[in-house]
This record gives structure tokens, C-alpha cells and sequence, in this order.
């Protein structure tokens, strides 16, 4: 089973992963998406390095549990 | 018999007479009938917008032939991460914003460079002056002035690295050390500026001699901004006097000779002069490095977690990718359970920062090892104890991002400890400093979207035996052209006075990547070394029709001796049966190709070089002024192929490496560097270098031509925390703050000495 990402479409094993992708790509489209669900993608960037935990990551990866595209 | 007959002989520069005897020309030497010179005008502000330029005046002076503008340009805004179009940001003559003192607004044609020069102080340019903001801690914040529209909070690009649960191994932490550090920027201080001539002709085709690392690049990158077709360019690059990743990169030179040659159809130079260099050409990129290690009592590693803020200045560059290798060198060169990096490159309105020699690890390695020395301490553990406890081996995989096939960090370890030892007991206010490292060979990464092959080579043999190998590679001063000559000396069976090397020139090269990441060796030799195989295929199978051997791979041909493996004294001279192979080929000469581009190599290089530097240098108490005493390396570059190249190339990236660690920064204010020259920046003069000695370790890399890999390159990255733990040992101060200056041992000495008597007070 994977994950698809929302924006464009890329399958990713798991969410951890697929928020990742999504940060890592960092365009227009990927932020969009992300701002749309209520979240600050700038801010969720900036929390990643600002605490501990990785918590940034694991904030989009809970969203893309509910959100994104199962796929077998 | 040898195993080589070329390989891992001392040979000195097949170049070297040329450039000796003067007789090697650069593109700064070239000079064409009707020849204009021309000169830049570059913006006095950090950060603003261009209201109007007016030219007219500059164009009624006497002896000026054109003057160009932003408006005079497509408009393109270019980049080398061409895949990722956000990460082309820069038009090179801006348009309608400046974001950098030194940013190129206005080029200026005429007779002669004096007049040119006069013409540009009659341009007169209307700018409105916005903030700036210049501190990649600063520029994040809410409200910091932007410099892109598509780059909210200045963040221009982030890169994360994770691997194992770096949460639940602190937790299994019997210690952790947190500390920040601040890395500086450097130059590359080329001996040869930026420099471009252009010539554009009726029939549309434009030649641009110039200084580069990868002429290549430069051909696809100004058909593109020009508007013209790939292959109407003609990039030709004979000899580069320095390059140390800056000169891959488009430049002002090269598209604003383009520029004016195109509006008047004559040859157009543009020599960038030395203050242009500091000013407005890109740099080593400063990084704000926080580290947080786990270890267990007894030295072993369990977790880190690194976060790196860049000042990416203006544009993206190289940036992006040295962001990525900063992450991924700094849990270089051991075995870390779990790990977690986020880097961000961060926009702000100083000259871009970009590849640099080393590529983002001396920032990794000296924040790295200076941390290892201070756990090392508060352990009570040996340093070098705890760099072997940890160390990677052979077949270690680092999780998702690379495999490690050959290594021999282990040996240079061995190497070390063993030269330590010999130095007995130190002098006071002296020490002797470590520092382990590694490195790429090649960068497998296409953010260019080549379509052709990494690298190429093609050799045609002629009727006299003479081989002429063409190359993409660029020799800009490492001796990549006498390697690639050694390599296809070995594989054909000749000696390297029988090989004629051409490299340099788009229109008659093979394309390779250009001389950037370690690759050449690696990469443009496993080309040659191909196509050289391929030549002795048919040169073997001439010989075999008139030996009538068994069967044909019984024949070899070592130093010019085509021969029977099992009997080599039963043989043919390699001149008659090229001879006789160009006959029965209807004359037509030998031809073979060979190419080389990394497939399934992981995320970073097909391969990875190792090493360990010490250090010893004596602190003055009085002045905290730091001399270098010793510099030694082991290095695991796999076979040498040259050692008298790899000597050179090592003691060059020491000198580089040790200015980067104690003497060289680029200091600003608002945006302005205030040394460009060098009167004020301090490069390492011949006087200043220390004792050094090179220490080959060699393995065999199953990757690399002969087993090869990376050597010159990764060793810039150990000398600047070798350096800063040397300065540890010998005082107990560790200095986090790049460069090591004599103020900052002088303060901390002073900031030690207060507590102590602080304590004694109490």
C-alpha cells in the first residue's frame, strides 16, 4: 500500500515519507495544497527547526494520514 | 611482470611545459582583429528597485560602440538546477530589482577597457533603495524585507536526511552534547578572473573563449538565455588557471560579451577585474550549524540530529546543492544508528553563495569533528579511539542515501595515531588536532537534465601509432589531462608521450559534465578508459589474424608490445599492426567511443574517498596568534594513479583548507564586503604553509578506472576542525566561530582567565 500525494500525484510508501516529498519540492503547487488545509507550510518549515521531535514532519504526515489517497 | 606499466608512476603535468614557458593560452590571452573591450556597471545597493537607466550619454562618448541593459535581454531567468524552474532565478543583467551590491546592470562596449571604464560612470541608473536584510536568521522573520515573490519568508530551498528513530535513540543516550556554530564564507581566489571573449557572426554562430569548469554547461546555459540553438554556440576553454567551483556557473563576462557581440557583430572581451571577482562572483556559503549528539558511555554513537541555516545571498546557484552535502557529509565518515538533518538555504541581499571546493562538507566536517573532540573530552576518551569505535568499513550502508565499497579509514587512522606518536611529548601552548573525513567522487545528480551521457571520450589512432583521445573533462589546474592520458595509456598499452589529449572545445569534445564534485577521475576516466578498451579490442584482433593464437583474448598489449598473455616474448610491435590494421580498414584510422553515467549509485556518488588529517600548531598565550607547525595526512583515494598529482592536489586543498580554517573570511556590512582585495584578505602564502606530508593508503574501489577514486577535493574538508581541535588541545579552548582568528583565541583565553578568577573568588 503507498500513499498519494495530493499535488502531483507521486506514490510514497508511507506519510512520513510522502510529507517529506512535500517539503522537499517546495513549489507553488505543494504549498498551495498544503495552505489550503488550514496549515502555514512556511511555519510548519520553520517548526521543523525550531523544536524538537520533528514535529513539523509529523504535523503534515497526521494530515496526510486523514487526506491523501490510499493506493494498493 | 607489473601489474601497471603507467599506473601509479610519477608523471608530471602533460601541460606543463606549455604553461611554463608561457606558452598555454587562456582565454584572458586571446585577442581577435576588431576586438572591443567591454566593462560591467554593478549595482551600489543591497537591495532595490530600478527605476529607469539612462545610456544615452555614455553612448555619445567617443569610442563607445554599444551599451546593453536588462531591456536588451530575453529576460531569461536562468540557473543550473534547470529541472526545477523556481531554482532559475537569475537574469545575470537585472531588469527591474537589484538584491546585491556588485549584481550587473548595465555592459558597456568601446575601443579599448579605459574608455569603457569612463563610459560606465556616465550611465546614469535611477534606483529606489529598499531594506535589506543580510542574516539568514534575521531574513526567516515575520516581516523581513522579501527578496523573491515566490520565496515567502526568504526560504528559498530546504533539504531533509532521516534515517533510523533519532527520538528513541536519544533516549538511549548515556550522553548528549548540544553545541552552535557559525561557518564563514571564502573565496576561491582563482589566479585567473572571470573572463569571456565573444564573437558572434552574420551566419549566427557565437564563439565564446572562456574560463570554466565545464564548457558544457556554459554552452547549453547561453543558448538559453540568448535564445540561440545549442550547437550555434561554441564554447572553447583550452586552459583554466583556477576554478574551485566557481567557475561552472553562467557569469557576467560570459553573457554580457555574448550580449554586445550579438548587437554588433565584433569580438567583445570582458576581464573581470580582482575587486569584481570578491564582489560579484559567488563564494563559499556560510552556515549557522546546531548539532545535538547521543553517545553511550564507552564513546560508541547512537543519534544525531543537525540544523543548518545558509546564507544563500541572492540566488540559488550551486546552493541547493551544497545544502544537500552538508547534511550528508556531516554524519561522514561514521556509522551513525539514526540520524536527522533540515537544512535551509535562506535568501538574503548579499553576492550569492555557492559550490566551493568541498561542497558543503568543511562546513560538516570541522562542526562535525570539533563536536567529536568535546565528546571525546567530556568522556575521558582517546580521539582517535572514538573516531575508529565508529569509524565506517567497507560494505556499510548509509540507510537510502549511499554504499560504501571501498574504505580504508580504518588504515589512515592507523596512519595517524602511529605520526602522533613519533611527536612525543608537545611543547607547551602546543597541540596536535584530528580531524576524519570523506568525500564524493562525482556527483550522480542531474538537476541540470542532461540528456547525454556523465561523460564521454572518444580516441582515434593514427597510421603513426599516435593516439588522439578527446575529452569533455576540463583540465583547469588539477591535471585531470594527464590522468585521462595515464588511464588511456594503461588500457591500450602505450605510453602516455603516445597520447595527444584535446579537451576544452564544444564543437570537437564529447560532452561530460565539466570538472566539479571529484568526478573527472572517477567518472570522465572510466570514458576513457572504455573507449581506450574498445581501440585495443580491434588493434587485438589484427594482431591475432597474423599471430593465430587459440583464441583471441589470449593477446595484450603492454608498453607498445602487442603479445601472447601466456608467452609474451612471442609478440608484434603495436606500430606495424596499427599499420596493418589501418590498411585492412580501406585507411581508415582506429575509432572507439566510451562513456560513463551512474546508474542505482544511491543518492550522492558511485563512490567515496577517506581520509584523517592531523594538525599541530602552536597558540601564543600573549597574542592568540595560531602558527602552523605540521600538516599530515593518511588519504584513501583507492589506486593512485598519479602520485605525484595526488601529492600536488592534496598540500593545494591543505593551503586552501588551512586559510578557510585561521585567516580567510569575507566580512560585510549591509551587504558590502569590505576586503575585496588581496592586500585584505588574507590567502596563506607560501611562508605561512606548514610542514606537510601525504600518506597514500590505497584500496581498491570496484567503481573507479584502476580502482581509483576521489583525491584532492575531500581534503578541504578536515583541515579547518583538525586546525580548531589542535588550538583545543593546546589551550582548552574550542573556538566555534569560523575563522579561527587570533581576536577570537585572545577573547576566549581572556573570557577563561576571568573564570577562573571568578571561581577563585568565590
Amino acid at each position: 500500500m503507498g500513499y498519494k500525494c495530493p499535488s502531483c500525484g507521486k506514490i510514497w510508501p508511507d506519510t512520513m515519507d510522502l510529507a517529506r516529498h512535500i517539503f522537499g519540492t517546495g513549489d507553488q503547487a505543494h504549498k498551495d495544497w498544503v495552505n489550503s488545509k488550514g496549515f502555514n507550510f512556511i511555519e510548519l518549515l520553520l517548526i521543523q527547526t525550531m523544536e524538537p521531535g520533528n514535529k513539523g514532519y509529523k504535523t503534515l504526515a497526521e494530515l496526510l494520514e486523514r487526506e491523501a489517497e490510499k493506493v494498493d | 611482470m607489473k601489474k601497471y606499466t603507467v599506473i601509479n608512476t610519477p608523471v608530471p603535468n602533460i601541460d606543463g611545459i606549455a604553461k611554463i614557458t608561457g606558452r598555454a593560452e587562456y582565454a584572458f590571452d586571446i585577442k581577435l582583429p576588431n576586438m572591443l573591450h567591454g566593462k560591467i556597471l554593478r549595482s551600489l545597493y543591497p537591495h532595490a528597485k530600478i527605476l529607469n537607466i539612462d545610456t544615452k550619454k555614455a553612448e555619445g562618448l567617443t569610442g563607445v560602440k554599444a551599451v546593453v541593459t536588462g531591456k536588451d535581454t530575453l529576460g531569461v531567468k536562468q540557473g543550473i538546477w534547470r529541472r526545477f524552474k523556481e531554482l532559475c532565478d537569475e537574469e545575470i543583467l537585472a531588469r527591474n530589482k537589484v538584491r546585491y551590491i556588485g549584481e550587473p546592470v548595465a555592459a558597456v562596449a568601446a575601443v579599448d577597457e579605459d574608455t569603457a571604464e569612463e563610459a560606465l560612470d556616465l550611465i546614469e541608473v535611477e534606483y529606489e533603495p529598499l531594506p535589506g536584510v543580510f542574516e539568514p536568521l534575521e531574513a526567516i522573520k515575520e516581516g523581513a524585507p522579501q527578496l523573491h515573490e515566490h520565496a515567502e519568508r526568504n526560504i528559498n530551498v530546504t533539504r531533509h536526511i532521516e534515517w533510523g528513530d533519532v527520538d528513541e535513540g536519544f533516549k538511549g543516550a548515556d550522553h548528549i552534547r548540544e553545541d552552535w556554530f557559525r561557518c564563514s564564507s571564502q573565496h576561491h581566489v582563482c589566479l585567473e578572473t572571470h573572463n569571456a571573449v565573444a564573437s558572434f557572426t552574420p551566419d549566427g554562430k557565437l564563439t565564446v573563449w572562456t574560463s570554466t569548469q565545464s564548457h558544457y554547461y556554459i554552452q547549453v546555459l547561453l543558448s538559453w538565455v540568448l535564445g540561440l540553438r545549442e550547437n550555434d554556440v561554441r564554447v572553447i576553454s583550452r586552459y583554466t588557471g583556477g576554478g574551485f567551483g566557481s567557475k561552472f556557473e553562467l557569469d557576467s563576462a560570459q553573457f554580457c560579451s555574448s550580449l554586445l557581440s550579438m548587437k554588433l557583430f565584433r569580438p567583445v572581451k570582458i576581464v573581470l577585474t580582482r575587486e569584481e571577482e570578491f564582489m560579484a562572483t559567488k563564494r563559499r556559503t556560510p552556515m549557522f550549524y546546531y548539532l545535538r549528539s547521543g553517545v553511550k558511555k564507552d564513546g560508541s554513537f547512537v543519534a544525531k540530529e543537525a540544523r543548518v541555516f545558509t546564507e544563500g545571498g541572492a540566488y540559488t546557484s550551486m546552493g541547493a546543492t551544497a545544502l544537500y552535502l552538508t547534511g550528508f557529509f556531516q554524519s561522514f565518515p561514521y556509522v551513525w544508528p539514526s540520524y536527522r538533518y533540515d537544512g535551509y538555504r535562506v535568501y538574503t541581499n548579499t553576492a550569492p553563495s555557492s559550490a566551493m571546493r568541498g561542497f558543503g562538507a568543511p562546513q560538516a566536517t570541522f562542526t562535525a569533528e570539533t563536536q567529536i573532540d568535546l565528546i571525546a573530552n567530556d568522556l575521558g576518551i582517546d580521539p582517535i579511539a572514538i573516531r575508529r569505535k565508529n569509524a565506517m568499513y567497507p560494505g556499510y550502508e548509509v540507510p537510502g542515501q549511499a554504499k560504501i565499497q571501498s574504505c580504508g579509514l580504518s588504515q589512515c587512522l592507523d596512519k595517524i595515531e602511529e605520526w602522533i606518536k613519533s611527536r612525543g611529548k608537545l611543547a607547551p601552548n602546543r597541540g596536535i588536532g584530528i580531524a576524519a573525513y570523506g568525500f564524493m567522487s562525482g556527483g550522480i545528480f542531474n538537476w541540470f537534465d542532461t540528456p547525454y551521457a556523465f561523460s564521454s571520450a572518444s580516441i582515434k589512432i593514427n597510421i603513426d601509432g599516435k593516439v588522439d583521445l578527446y575529452v569533455g573533462s576540463q583540465d583547469m589546474g588539477q591535471g585531470s589531462n594527464t590522468t585521462m592520458a595515464m588511464i588511456c595509456a594503461e588500457e591500450l598499452g602505450v605510453r602516455v608521450e603516445d597520447i595527444r589529449i584535446h579537451m576544452g572545445d564544444t564543437d570537437n569534445c564529447p560532452v561530460d559534465l565539466g570538472a566539479w564534485g571529484s568526478r573527472e577521475t572517477l567518472m570522465q576516466g572510466n570514458a576513457v578508459k572504455m573507449a581506450a578498451a574498445e581501440a585495443k579490442r580491434q588493434i587485438i584482433e589484427f594482431a591475432a589474424a597474423k599471430l593465430s593464437p587459440n583464441i583471441v583474448y589470449d593477446l595484450d598489449i603492454k608498453d607498445r608490445w602487442v603479445h601472447l598473455i601466456g608467452r609474451p616474448e612471442r609478440g608484434l610491435s603495436y606500430f606495424d599492426v596499427v599499420k596493418e590494421a589501418i590498411r585492412g580498414k580501406d585507411g581508415q584510422p582506429i575509432i572507439a567511443r566510451g562513456h560513463y553515467t551512474p546508474h542505482r549509485k544511491g543518492m550522492i556518488s558511485p563512490a567515496y574517498s577517506f581520509g584523517v588529517q592531523a594538525v599541530e600548531a602552536d597558540v601564543d598565550p600573549d597574542t592568540g596568534k595560531i602558527t602552523l607547525k605540521n600538516c599530515v595526512t593518511a588519504h584513501d583515494c583507492g589506486q593512485v594513479i598519479n602520485p605525484l598529482g595526488v601529492e600536488g592536489q592534496l598540500e593545494g586543498a591543505m593551503a586552501m583548507a588551512a586559510g578557510y580554517g585561521f585567516t580567510e573570511d569575507l566580512p560585510m556590512d549591509e551587504g558590502k564586503i569590505l576586503n575585496p582585495n588581496l592586500v585584505d584578505y588574507k590567502v596563506l602564502r607560501a611562508t605561512e604553509m606548514p610542514e606537510t606530508k601525504v600518506m597514500a593508503v590505497e584500496t581498491y574501489e570496484p567503481e573507479g578506472p584502476f580502482g581509483a577514486k576521489e583525491a584532492g577535493e575531500g581534503l578541504t574538508n578536515p583541515t579547518a576542525g583538525a586546525l580548531g581541535n589542535a588550538v583545543f588541545h593546546a589551550t582548552g579552548l574550542s573556538i566555534k566561530n569560523l575563522p579561527i582568528t587570533p581576536e577570537k583565541v585572545l577573547e576566549a583565553l581572556r573570557e577563561k582567565n576571568n573564570k577562573k578568577r571568578r571561581a577563585r573568588r568565590a
